[in-house]
């Protein structure tokens, strides 16, 4: 079947691929703004940042996907940090893969309400990029300061003139929460090895919705206080924090996208169960 | 050379340094020696960073040497192609540069953000992005109810689907809830044994590079 | 106007991407090209980056961070892996590379990734009034075993006759892990196409619908540019 439909100009699989984008697109020009429900897990992680997180805590955050995840973790990114913002939080931002300062920049642009009338260095710092992954991590845990001399724009870290808040901001031990952006695995085992088993250091996941499921050990045995998976949690996030973004713009798309996919299942299932209830050509000889 | 120095040596090396770093993690004699093994565990790991970042732009010359040489070989579909992709690598190198000598951050040159926010950053959500057509064609083509595990599979995967979405929710309440108890527990009891299976993965290794059984890193065979 | 224009090269960038998947053609083959070779400086200006204010810039202050300056020349040792007659000398960079990594990941890897999934496991097998608690701690322990089996037990010694009771609960445990996966795997599942429809609304939201005008050009031309690709094959 798959030959077959490979010689077709325009096949099965291609039909599938236009009638995909217009779900997508359609509701995206025309909303139709579905209800969503709040998930426990979204809820406990609120919950921690409300009541648990001390006002005024220093909490790094790692920023570490690429550019097509944006569209899941960045709705995430911008309705924790206008969270922790809101509680007065000093936020260290640092990035372990190389795409950290271009996910920054658009960061900020795109949820420039959330930064508005936060002061870089006295509110939030950006280190950049700092190569070398495990190892960083484990580096920025004993001493930022001894890790990186500079942050992304080029402004010394001891120049506390520039960046006063980096005056008290230094080790694990500073920090009351990390909160990890990443659209990879090994992320995570990298802060729950060498934040929370070496420091004893609470985290916060913010995983792609692929990615959840497999880390949900860590969260369960306690090795992290919450996660946030995907675009959908980012949603509930900014229904609780009171910020429509991207992720609740998304969410009628995906009903859509998800709905023409499981048509799309069940056709193909139907095909099978029909094709195979068909007696093969030989078995037919032989009768 | 002699074998000693080619392989011996660096096998050594890696030996000491795991267990240097394993003995400045677990090991207390007192305040003073504790603070001595932090430093040095920390230059270590610093060392890491400096020799990773040194790594990928081997990487970069790496790309840069194969384009070069298909462009020796005169493959006459690819030339024009690879000079696109050395003429873009220069000059991303070059704006780099440029910010450096004008002692401003890198990320800042203008010309060097706008062709990573313009040019890279959609390329590369793009080419990432492009998967999602596969995984519908493949959820048409091969996501069938085959047998018993297969059955499992498709039924808790149509309901997390209508659970992740607001289309649950219009058809039944408890997709929710379901889809949360799913992600719970039996979610979380079938990964944990990966998880599990990461860590015996990762203590292997460490002993592994310790005797000197694993020598892939080395690279090529002699 | 620089942003108009590069309003429009990001558009064109995507729409010449996703045209690979009706055909490879001509436009797709230019924009990947262009990608990689930008990808490829970036990483390198960013590494040099990373190098500039986590090596010389430490070193700029103060002899104490000097060094840094061994890294430094272990990382240049890279280079002669181009050499036919030193490329060993390579090994002497990768080799401090690999020991930290492995290092740093062996030592917490016992606590973080075994000891306290255990305890997580260890869990009441019988909660007073509460039969969805008990049921839980049942399943997670059930399954967790099932999946331990699973990966540890590869193979099993074949039993003449009779299977012992070792076999059966053997067998069972296996049986549970196996389904156990599959739920799992089911959820993976569904993820996916959530995280991959997400990528998609992104690109929409983000890149094509504020160049609307771009998106309809670039794809007018792809077309062009895959149906002079079928031409072409016939």
């Amino acid at each position: 079947m798959a030959k077959e439909e490979k010689r077709k100009p325009f096949g099965m699989a291609h039909v599938l691929y236009t009638l995909l984008i217009i779900s997508v697109a359609l509701p995206l020009l025309y909303p139709v703004g579905l209800p969503i429900g709040i998930s426990s897990t979204t809820k406990d992680v609120y919950n921690y940042i409300e009541n648990t997180l001390p006002a005024g805590s220093a909490v790094l955050v790692d920023l570490y996907y690429e550019m097509a995840a944006r569209a899941e973790l960045e709705p995430q990114a911008a309705a924790v940090v206008k969270h922790l913002f809101e509680k007065n939080c000093k936020l260290v931002f640092v990035s372990t893969v190389t795409y950290g300062p271009i996910v920054f920049e658009l960061l900020k642009s795109t949820a420039s309400d959330v930064f508005a009338g936060k002061e870089y260095g006295r509110d939030y710092v950006f280190l950049g990029y700092v190569a070398g992954n495990e190892p960083a991590v484990r580096s920025l845990a004993e001493s930022i300061r001894g890790t990186v001399a500079a942050d992304n724009y080029g402004n010394s870290i001891t120049d506390y003139n520039k960046l006063p808040m980096m005056r008290n901001i230094d080790k694990a031990e500073d920090f009351k929460l990390v909160f990890i952006v990443s659209s990879g695995t090994d992320t995570f085992g990298w802060y729950v090895r060498q934040w929370y088993t070496a420091h004893n250091i609470p985290l916060l996941f913010g995983a792609l919705s692929v990615i959840g499921p497999s880390i949900k050990p860590y969260v369960d045995a306690k090795q992290a206080i919450g996660m946030l998976t995907g675009q959908r949690s980012a949603a509930e996030y900014e229904v609780l924090v009171g910020r429509k973004g991207l992720g609740l713009a998304a969410m009628d798309a995906q009903s859509f996208a998800h709905a023409l996919i499981l048509i799309f299942i069940i056709i193909g299932n139907v095909v099978f169960f029909a094709t195979r209830a068909k007696p093969k050509p030989k078995e037919v000889g032989k009768k | 050379m002699s074998v000693v120095v080619r392989r011996t040596i660096p096998q050594i090396i890696v030996a000491l340094v795991i267990v240097l770093m394993v003995v400045f993690y677990f090991f207390y004699i007192n305040a003073d020696v504790s603070k001595g093994f932090t430093t040095a565990d920390k230059a270590l790991s610093d060392w890491a960073i400096v020799i990773t970042a040194i790594a990928a732009i081997v990487g970069g010359i790496d790309i840069l040497r194969y384009h070069v040489n298909q462009i020796r070989k005169r493959e006459k579909r690819q030339i024009v192609f690879s000079c696109v992709v050395i003429v873009m690598e220069i000059v991303m190198v070059l704006l780099a540069c440029y910010a450096l000598y004008s002692g401003i951050a890198i990320t800042t040159q203008p010309n060097f953000q706008w062709l990573y926010t313009y040019l890279y950053a959609p390329a590369d959500a793009a080419m990432y992005s492009i998967l999602v057509f596969y995984i519908a064609s493949a959820s048409y083509r091969t996501f069938r109810a085959r047998n018993p595990p297969a059955v499992l599979l498709l039924i808790v995967a149509i309901i997390v689907m209508l659970g992740n979405t607001s289309l649950g929710a219009m058809i039944w309440e408890g997709f929710l809830p379901l889809r949360d108890w799913i992600y719970n527990v039996p979610n979380t009891a079938a990964f944990r044994p990966i998880t599990m299976g990461i860590g015996f993965g990762l203590i292997i290794l460490g002993l592994r590079l310790i005797i000197g059984k694993e020598t892939t890193w080395m690279g090529r065979r002699e | 106007m620089i942003e108009l224009i590069g309003g429009w090269l990001a558009a064109v960038m995507i729409v010449w991407i996703y045209s690979f998947v009706y055909k490879d053609n001509v436009l797709y083959r230019l924009a990947e090209h262009l990608f990689v070779g930008t990808a490829a400086g970036y990483s390198i200006a960013l590494s040099l980056d990373s190098l500039n204010r986590t090596a010389f810039g430490q070193m700029a202050k103060g002899m104490e961070y000097w060094h840094l300056i061994i890294p430094i020349i272990l990382g240049l040792t890279f280079f002669f892996k181009y050499s036919k007659k030193y490329y060993w000398i390579a090994r002497y960079g990768v080799g401090i590379n690999v020991a930290v990594g492995a290092a740093l990941a062996l030592r917490a890897a016992p606590m973080a990734n075994i000891i306290r999934q255990i305890n997580a496991t260890i869990l009441p097998l019988w909660v007073e009034g509460d039969p969805l608690k008990t049921f839980n701690n049942w399943l997670m322990i059930l399954i967790t075993l099932g999946g331990l089996t699973y990966f540890i037990f590869t193979f099993f010694p074949k039993t003449e006759g009779k299977a012992g009771p070792v076999n059966i609960v053997y067998k069972a445990l296996v049986t549970i892990g196996i389904y156990g996966m599959m739920v799992g795997f089911g959820y993976l599942f569904a993820n996916t196409i959530m995280t991959r429809v997400g990528f998609l609304i992104g690109i929409i939201l983000q890149y094509l619908q504020p160049r609307f005008d771009a998106t309809v050009v670039a794809m007018i031309l792809a077309i062009i540019a895959i149906a002079f690709a079928v031409m072409k094959k016939k």
